[in-house]
């Protein structure tokens, strides 16, 4: 029971603390990249703080109710993948919160809100097939769809499911909002619709999803450090590259149209996956 | 008299009763309301009283006291004579073919090939069957009810005089008692006569309000049904020429034999189920019957009609367990799921979406099925349950609020929680309750992709069909909730009636998905008896087995909390200060009006990605019926 509760309370702590870190380091590399200083690295969380004590604007109520879901579904999620839950229900968990920023962002009538919006679903339709691919080849691969048993396994997944990692790769991109997956809504001032889909979240509310969001990266990191569960070494490598690379590939690409990101991620995706699934399925 | 018996009358004859009463009686309007509601009342009465009471078997005779048997083939005779009467009436070729073909059929089987006593145990229920009674007699009645108001406005609003309302209502509660009578009957060709009945009545609904289009889309029903009922009679007597008997269950219990012949007519069978589930190719049927009255859709997406399909197909799984038919059926079931997800995105008319994800959902029923293990039967039946009382709350919404904006095009509703505030709420609330978790809809899913892993190609048009799924649904919930600030909420004015169908819809559905552990200890497990194992264990208010877990209870419990929270967040957010949506700081003071060039206005707006030429139909349905074309030969073929 204790420990429940502090399984609990550690999902509810490290989200934001990790995810707001990433956010502030991703933020240091990235302006590295780019031959800038950058900001400090808590800057993430005095931009959330100044946020949370704006005057609440809104456009439409129910895009408070909306960013409220979001979070609660965000925390949820990780929360679960701290209890070592099923790994599809915590994947139905999150796609929850991101429904429901979808639906805040199309309550408001103003075309960049709404074209951020159906390119965010048009995100969505593009990594949510592969998450659920990469869920089953967990599965495949050590029988079940419990967190605990796959934390148990005791060799390395990466080498049993390489082309999987790469395809989770696709999906980090896509969720982690970097190019060039960065359509719906993005860090780059530069681009054609930059804030889309977040247009009209302002204030509290957009610190809301902004946390949200940092849940969503760490339960999203946590996906990744499934692939090497025996060694903390492992894990730590894994993460770094995986991250480092997620930023120098926002840093080196262009943003492309969905036509694009749809058929090259399914494409691309899809294949690796039935690739790495067969070899699952025969081997 | 067993009240087993009584009860297994009453739900058949009862809507029977009924019709017949509306058809004579019904010229009031008090009258025939009233024979609706007391009818309706009588059903979900005798389906909750069955409850107890399964499984069991009977002799048919012991219900009504006479030689059943006659009955129905005189019975069965008459109404293929109808339908032979319609096809020469609509001068269409292939009914009138199929129809004479049924036919001769039908009567070589009864005249030369049945030999010694018919079936003892005509009338079969187990929980299967229960279920089934339960949705057809709960959720058909609900429909019922609100069709009263709703045939009101609509005879109003095309001023059909005389009112046509005591035909309409005669076959709708027809319908009800042919459904009962499909699921509780155990002997194949009382199970054929009343999967002909449910074929003439949706002939007779469709084809409602005699416009041409609503006469062409009913014959194309007819004609596609009656296909379905040939594919039937000829898997009947397949059935009966290798197994040597009519009883279902005994067909099924020789499935050892698994020879050609044998599953031939499970696939014939399974053949005519995709029919009546107008799996694809067979689609247009149900698309086309969406011109109806939308109490009729949603009678026929809900409660019944496509619902014969996928009972039938759960009746026959145990036969053809382990076999490549078995295999086939769910491959072509993820293809369906697949194929109908993608064509509902590229949908802007509300009703054709619903339609489409009609399709989808029993294309997954109909996966889960042909997976045929214990997980995946759980899973079928699950969906089949919510599915009934979402599918049905969504079309009787839709069909109010088509009722109220003259429209069921989904730019149309932009903004309706403006204007139908309650209505518009509970159809997001349909469309949450069809994509999230901790519902019903999203549990069977759950267990579907768990059960399915196993199956690449299952799993693959699976996992690629559930995100298209979240697009047209969220797309359309957001949709419905866009709209500059609204003020306060005033719920719209609507008939008691329509209150009274959506508004236990809508709570029912929440509740089983919350007691969702209890309803499969309680109406499931008890039919997992072999070859299926009960599957999941319930702990702490969740289902959990040796690879899964889904703990229903608590994640309520946690949603529920976000939703207060969600809640309170709403009413703080009435008292904020609202600002008009972000128009590049050239916003007038009119909703979405902006400065324009010389300083005109302008208005800016943006509409719905439908991704027409991805997802249209001119650009799927053909390959989608090749494909699905291509699966069903495999069916057959793999079963010989």
């Amino acid at each position: 029971m204790t420990r429940t509760a502090i399984l609990i309370a550690c999902g509810l702590i490290a989200g934001p603390i990790i995810g707001g870190l990433v956010s502030g380091m991703d933020r240091i590399l990235t302006a590295r990249m780019q031959s800038r200083i950058g900001p400090p690295v808590l800057q993430p969380f005095y931009d959330v703080i100044k946020l949370l004590f704006k005057e609440p604007l809104v456009v439409n109520v129910w895009q408070a109710f909306c960013a409220y879901c979001y979070i609660a579904a965000a925390s949820i999620a990780l929360v679960l993948f701290f209890l070592q839950s099923d790994l599809l229900l915590i994947f139905f968990v999150q796609a929850v919160g991101a429904v429901f920023l979808v639906v805040g962002a199309l309550s408001s009538t103003s075309p960049y809100s709404q074209i951020g919006a159906h390119r965010e679903l048009l995100q969505i339709l593009s990594y949510e097939p592969l998450l659920v691919l990469v869920v089953v080849g967990f599965y495949l691969e050590t029988g079940s769809f419990k967190l605990t048993d796959i934390c148990a396994w005791n060799h390395p997944l990466l080498l049993k499911l390489p082309f999987l990692f790469i395809v989770l790769g696709y999906a980090l991109t896509i969720k982690l909002r970097k190019s060039p997956f960065d359509l719906s809504t993005c860090h780059h001032g530069h681009q054609e619709l930059v804030k889309g889909l977040l247009t009209d979240y302002s204030g509290p509310f957009l610190a809301l999803t902004e946390v949200g969001h940092w849940f969503e990266v760490v339960l999203l990191l946590g996906l990744c450090t499934l692939f090497w569960t025996t060694s903390w070494v492992g894990m730590a490598i894994l993460l770094v590259a995986t991250y480092f690379l997620e930023v120098l590939v926002d840093n080196v690409t262009s943003r492309m149209n969905w036509r694009w990101m749809l058929s090259y991620v399914w494409g691309v995706g899809l294949t690796l996956s039935l690739v790495n699934l067969i070899w699952l399925h025969q081997g | 008299m067993d009240i087993r018996a009584g009860l297994t009358a009453i739900l058949v004859l009862a809507p029977f009763g009924g019709a017949i009463l509306c058809a004579v009686l019904g010229a009031s309007r008090a009258i025939r309301s009233t024979i609706v509601l007391a009818t309706g009342a009588i059903l979900v009465v005798s389906a909750l009283g069955l409850m107890p009471l399964v499984p069991f078997r009977l002799a048919a005779e012991s219900v009504v006291g006479l030689n059943l048997h006659m009955l129905i083939q005189a019975a069965d005779a008459i109404l293929l004579l109808i339908i032979l009467y319609y096809g020469f009436k609509h001068k269409h070729v292939v009914i009138i073919a199929l129809a004479i073909l049924q036919l001769l059929l039908a009567s070589y089987l009864e005249f030369f090939m049945l030999k010694g006593p018919q079936p003892a145990e005509q009338v079969f229920c187990d929980h299967l069957s229960l279920i089934m009674v339960l949705i057809i007699s709960i959720v058909g009645s609900i429909i019922c009810f609100q069709a009263i108001p709703y045939m009101e406005n609509h005879e109003h609003h095309y001023q059909t005089a005389p009112s046509r309302q005591p035909r309409f209502f005669f076959v709708m509660l027809l319908f009800l008692g042919g459904m009962n009578g499909l699921v509780l009957f155990n002997d194949l060709s009382f199970i054929y006569f009343f999967f002909e009945v449910t074929t003439l009545c949706s002939f007779l609904l469709i084809g409602h309000d005699r416009t041409t289009i609503a006469t062409q889309n009913a014959i194309r029903a007819l004609w596609m049904n009656s296909l379905g009922g040939a594919a039937f009679v000829i898997g009947m007597i397949a059935a009966y020429y290798e197994t040597g008997t009519l009883e279902l269950q005994k067909v099924l219990a020789t499935s050892g034999a698994g020879s050609g012949v044998y599953l031939l007519a499970l696939a014939l069978l399974c053949v005519a189920s995709f029919i009546k589930s107008a799996q694809f190719p067979f689609q247009s049927w149900l698309l086309g019957a969406m011109v109806a009255p939308t109490p009729v859709s949603a009678l026929l997406h809900s409660s019944t009609m496509v619902k014969v399909g996928v009972y039938l197909v759960l009746r026959l799984a145990p036969g053809f367990i382990g076999t490549l038919l078995s295999d086939s059926v769910a491959v072509f079931g993820a293809f369906s799921f697949l194929a109908a997800a993608a064509l509902a995105v590229g949908q802007s008319n509300g009703k054709k979406v619903l339609a489409y994800s009609t399709i989808s959902n029993l294309g997954l029923i109909f996966a889960c099925t042909g997976l045929n293990t214990g997980e995946s039967m759980i899973a079928a039946m699950l969906l089949l349950a919510f599915h009934a009382v979402i599918k049905a709350m969504l079309f009787l919404s839709v069909g109010a609020i088509e009722q109220h904006i003259e429209s069921r095009d989904i730019e149309d509703m932009r903004g309706l929680y403006a204007v139908m505030p309650l209505t518009a709420l509970i159809t997001v609330s349909g469309v949450i309750m069809m994509i999230m978790p901790p519902f019903g809809v999203l549990l069977s899913k759950w267990m579907a992709m768990e059960a399915a892993a196993q199956n690449l190609y299952v799993i693959m048009m699976v996992a690629l069909g559930s995100s298209l799924t979240v697009i047209y649904w969220a797309r359309w919930a957001g949709t419905l909730m866009s709209d500059p600030f609204a003020g306060r909420f005033r719920p719209e004015h609507q008939p008691l009636l329509t209150w009274l169908a959506l508004g236990p819809l809508c709570a029912g559905a929440g509740v089983m998905s919350v007691l969702a552990p209890w309803l499969y200890l309680r109406l499931i497990t008890p039919m997992l008896s072999s070859p299926y194992s009960p599957a999941y264990t319930v702990k702490a208010g969740g289902l959990e087995n040796v690879y899964g877990a889904f703990a229903i209870l608590p994640l309520s419990a946690v949603a529920l909390l976000g939703l207060i929270a969600a809640v309170i967040a709403l009413k703080r957010a009435f008292r904020a200060k609202i600002v008009s949506p972000y128009l590049s700081g050239l916003q007038t003071g009119e909703p979405s009006m902006c400065r324009g060039p010389m300083n005109q206005p302008f208005k800016a707006e943006a509409k719905n990605y439908y991704l027409d030429t991805i997802f249209g139909e001119a650009r799927l349905t053909d390959w989608v019926n090749l494909g699905g074309g291509i699966l069903l030969t495999l069916i057959l073929g793999g079963a010989l």
